[in-house]
This record gives C-alpha cells, sequence and structure tokens, in this order.
C-alpha cells in the first residue's frame, strides 16, 4: 500500500514537472523572435527630414 | 544452451499466479492505473503534444513577425524615396557643408579667409597665428604645443587661432560681424579689446570710434575627420 501512495507520488510530481517544462517551452517560443539579427538591422526606421534651412543658412554665410 | 519452452511456461506461469493476487485488490489496481496514467500523459505531453504546439507556436510568431518586416521594410523603403528626393534638392549646395565643415584642418584657407576680411573690413591684421594643426586631419601629437586642440566629438575635431587686429571700433565690428557670418564655422572663445599703445587720440574731443584699437581674438574652428 505504502509502495503504491510513493509511486503515485512520484507519477504526480513527474507530470506537474513535464507540464511546467513544456509550458515553459511553450512561452519561450513565443516570447522568442524569428527575425535574425541581420534583419532586424535592416528594418531601424530611417529619418527621411533633413534640416534644408540649416544647410541653406550656412550656404547664405560669406566666402572671404 | 537450448530453449526449453516448456520450463519457461512453467516458470512464467508460477510468477503470473503469483501477481494475480495482488492485481485482484481493488486499491491496486485503482493505484496502477491512475499512476500508469499520470505517466502515459506525461510521456505524451513531453514527446508528442509539445513539438506539436511548439512548432504551431512558432508558425503563428513567424507569421506575426514577417507581417512587422514587410510594414517596417515598406516605411524604410517610402523613406528613403522621400530622402532621395531631398537630396535631390540639396545636392546642388551640398558642397557648402564641406566648407563649412572640411574634412581636413585647411588652416591655409582659413587663414587667407581672415585677411581677406580684415582687408574688407579696414582693419590691420597684425597678427595671426594658428595654432600646431594637424596637415591630414590626424591628432595632434600630445606632446605638441596646442594643448587646446581638442576632440569635441569621435569625429569631429578643433584647433585655436590668435589674431589680433587694429582698427577703429566701427571696422572691429564690421570685422567680429564678418567673422560671425563667415561660413567656415568658426567660433570666438576669447576676446580682449584695448586702446593702442603710443598712439594717444588725435585730440581730447575725438570719440571712441575714432580711436585706433587693438582687438587680440582668440578663435576655435572645427573640421570634421572622416
Amino acid at each position: 500500500m505504502e509502495n503504491d501512495q510513493d509511486l503515485l507520488l512520484i507519477s504526480i510530481f513527474t507530470f506537474f514537472t513535464i507540464t511546467l517544462w513544456v509550458t515553459f517551452e511553450l512561452l519561450k517560443t513565443v516570447k522568442t523572435t524569428t527575425v535574425s539579427q541581420s534583419t532586424q538591422q535592416v528594418v531601424i526606421p530611417l529619418n527621411p527630414k533633413i534640416d534644408i534651412d540649416t544647410i541653406n543658412t550656412i550656404a547664405n554665410k560669406q566666402v572671404y | 544452451m537450448a530453449y526449453n519452452y516448456k520450463t519457461e511456461l512453467g516458470r512464467y506461469r508460477r510468477y503470473y499466479q503469483s501477481l494475480e493476487p495482488i492485481f485482484n485488490k481493488t486499491s491496486s489496481r485503482t493505484y496502477t492505473s491512475v499512476i500508469f496514467s499520470f505517466l502515459a500523459v506525461s510521456l505524451f505531453g513531453w514527446y508528442a503534444v509539445r513539438p506539436t504546439i511548439q512548432t504551431i507556436l512558432y508558425l503563428k510568431r513567424e507569421i506575426t513577425d514577417n507581417t512587422l518586416v514587410d510594414k517596417q521594410m515598406e516605411d524604410k523603403i517610402s523613406a528613403l524615396i522621400e530622402t532621395q528626393a531631398y537630396y535631390q534638392q540639396i545636392e546642388p549646395i551640398l558642397p557648402v557643408l564641406d566648407q563649412a565643415l572640411p574634412p581636413n584642418p585647411d588652416a591655409v584657407p582659413l587663414v587667407i579667409q581672415l585677411r581677406n576680411l580684415a582687408s574688407d573690413s579696414g582693419v590691420l591684421l597684425t597678427s595671426l597665428q594658428p595654432a600646431s594643426t594637424p596637415l591630414l586631419g590626424k591628432n595632434p601629437t600630445k606632446n605638441s604645443t596646442a594643448p587646446t586642440s581638442s576632440i569635441v566629438s569621435s569625429k569631429q575635431q578643433s584647433y585655436d587661432l590668435t589674431v589680433s587686429v587694429q582698427g577703429s571700433f566701427k571696422n572691429i565690428r564690421s570685422f567680429l560681424s564678418g567673422i560671425i557670418n563667415m561660413r567656415r564655422v568658426t567660433t570666438i572663445t576669447g576676446m580682449t579689446l584695448s586702446p593702442t599703445k603710443g598712439e594717444p587720440s588725435a585730440s581730447p574731443s575725438s570719440t571712441l570710434s575714432e580711436n585706433i584699437l587693438q582687438l587680440a581674438l582668440r578663435l576655435k574652428t572645427y573640421y570634421l575627420v572622416e
């Protein structure tokens, strides 16, 4: 009888361990990005605005 | 050793017979079924359910990521097209940037500009002393006589000049305005204005604008090492 209870406990702990392990594996899969490092560098946003006013201000200055 | 099935059969029959009373107990049957159920669920959960759900979630994540990357790529292409339009608009005036912040120290053109400015302003350029300046845009050596040369940023560098001019207040003011309006980026870090020694005013009634003054300037100019 005691043997049966021990085996039952072992199997329950095994079940919970496996369940937690599977859960964390799945969470890791969900959270990990699938985009490669090089692609992440390529898609870094680019600000297209060029400060033309400053360039015009410099162009309006004099050269002696 | 030859396999004697009769002996083996008898041995296993005895074994099953000894197990039979154990399995006849209800509690043992229940325990056994529960234990094997847990173990079976664990085994199949790890070797069958986990890889399947993991593949499903990975593919869903990949779809989401690729959709996002596709949108970011489109945004970037639009930004590049817009930048190209801006660039074509300013392309003719881009060389002024090199004049404002040259890729090397360009000390001689700066000295020429200051000389021309002094001439245009009507002041007398009495001295012009650039600090020890690297000719090829490299850092000055640490033991050089240019302690004021400094690295402003990783690429932008600077060096100092000392300029002395003489002239009337009006002309000196014109000279200072000229430095401020000069295209080459030059900042005034120090200035001393004093009456010229040995040249007293022509008459007691002469005003400040008629007196000859001496201006000592400390300038800092910048260049961009590529």
